[in-house]
């Protein structure tokens, strides 16, 4: 199985369940869903889940995550030079992608939270919450309706706008 | 036809002579065929074969039946391959870049076939942008070389000393100025 997320990260409350106790002496069919359920689905697919990994383990291989340089910004470059206004745009791009990526990472964390806490989890998520209507809004403002064509250019004019908008207020 | 009635007759005759059910009657045995209640059909077992009449459905089983064939034909190689380098080679790991290594181009895919392809069908990631950047680069020097030349039509037209807009005239020393008193007469 691939590794299991970091249990510290999001710690669980400790268990409740009672010391069992049994005072019949009639067999107990949860336990033996739960032993036939073993013997039946669990042993087989942990078995071949095993063979097919010592199958893998002789050829593994590995990917990294690759690293850009940062290249001059959509401000930095010249009125006429059309490859540094390219690179800025792929730059702009690679970081749309990777702010999607963190808004989807903090709405996981959200959600996780939610699930976890249950009934509760508008007192004990606050803080997972406020960062996801931070992160949301923050997000919204810098690329929120620039479409699906959307590109380095316009986000700066939308960012223009932006500040023309809180210098007007500022008056 | 004689001949035939005469079988027929004959096996009437055969039939009259095997034992027959108490309850039929002698007008029975002058009719050609002897109803036989002792044999009739009580129990629906096979049942009788019918030849049911429809239109013909040998076109559409042709369709399905080659349908079949040419989808299955590089449909069962490519589960089999694809079977084959999930179970056998698996997905790669993730791992940090080791100092000093410069990863290739392939190694940044995760699933097998996709490293493959990357590997071997397509261009680095950095050739593709390179390639865009030269466009781009060839592009550019068009069009500033296009807007010099827009540029200095306009100054050869105006000014007119330079090579472009020459219109040829004769050679003013072909003109035979001896009858003249002064050259412009």
């Amino acid at each position: 199985m691939p590794a299991d997320y970091d249990k510290d990260a999001y710690p669980e409350p400790p268990r409740k369940t009672p010391v069992v106790d049994k005072q019949t002496a009639l067999p107990n069919p949860a336990l033996i869903l739960t032993k036939v359920f073993y013997y039946a689905v669990d042993l087989p697919v942990t078995t071949f889940r095993d063979v097919v990994d010592s199958i893998r383990s002789k050829n593994k291989l590995v990917y990294y995550h690759q690293r850009f340089r940062r290249v001059p910004d959509l401000t930095e470059c010249q009125e006429g030079d059309y490859v540094c206004c390219y690179e800025a745009e792929m730059q702009w791009r690679r970081d749309y992608k990777v702010d999607q990526e963190i808004v989807k990472v903090v709405q996981e964390r959200m959600k996780a939270c939610q699930q976890r806490e249950g009934d509760s989890f508008l007192q004990n998520c606050a803080r997972e919450i406020q960062q996801f209507n931070d992160v949301t809004k923050n997000y919204q403002s810098r690329y929120g309706d620039l479409g699906a064509y959307a590109s380095g250019r316009k986000c700066l004019m939308k960012q223009k706008e932006r500040m023309m908008a809180a210098q007007a207020r500022a008056w | 036809m004689v001949g035939m009635s005469v079988l027929r007759s004959a096996a009437a005759f055969a039939a009259r002579l095997t034992p027959l059910k108490p309850g039929s009657s002698p007008a029975n045995l002058l009719t050609r065929a002897i109803p036989r209640t002792d044999k009739a059909a009580i129990r629906w077992g096979h049942g009788k074969k019918m030849f049911v009449i429809k239109p013909s459905d040998y076109y559409d089983r042709r369709f399905l039946r080659l349908l079949q064939y040419y989808v299955l034909l590089t449909g069962i190689p490519v589960a089999i391959i694809v079977t084959g380098v999930n179970l056998f080679i698996g997905e790669a790991e993730l791992a940090e870049i080791p100092e000093g290594y410069e990863p290739e181009h392939w190694e940044y895919y995760k699933h097998p076939i996709t490293r493959w392809i990357s590997r071997n069908l397509y261009d680095s990631p950095v050739k593709d942008y390179e390639k865009m950047m030269a466009a781009i680069q060839i592009e550019k020097e068009k069009a500033d070389m296009r807007l010099t030349q827009m540029e200095v039509r306009r100054h050869m037209r105006e000014s007119g000393d330079g090579p472009w807009f020459q219109i040829p005239t004769l050679n003013k020393d072909l003109i035979d100025n001896s009858p003249k008193a002064s050259p412009d007469n």
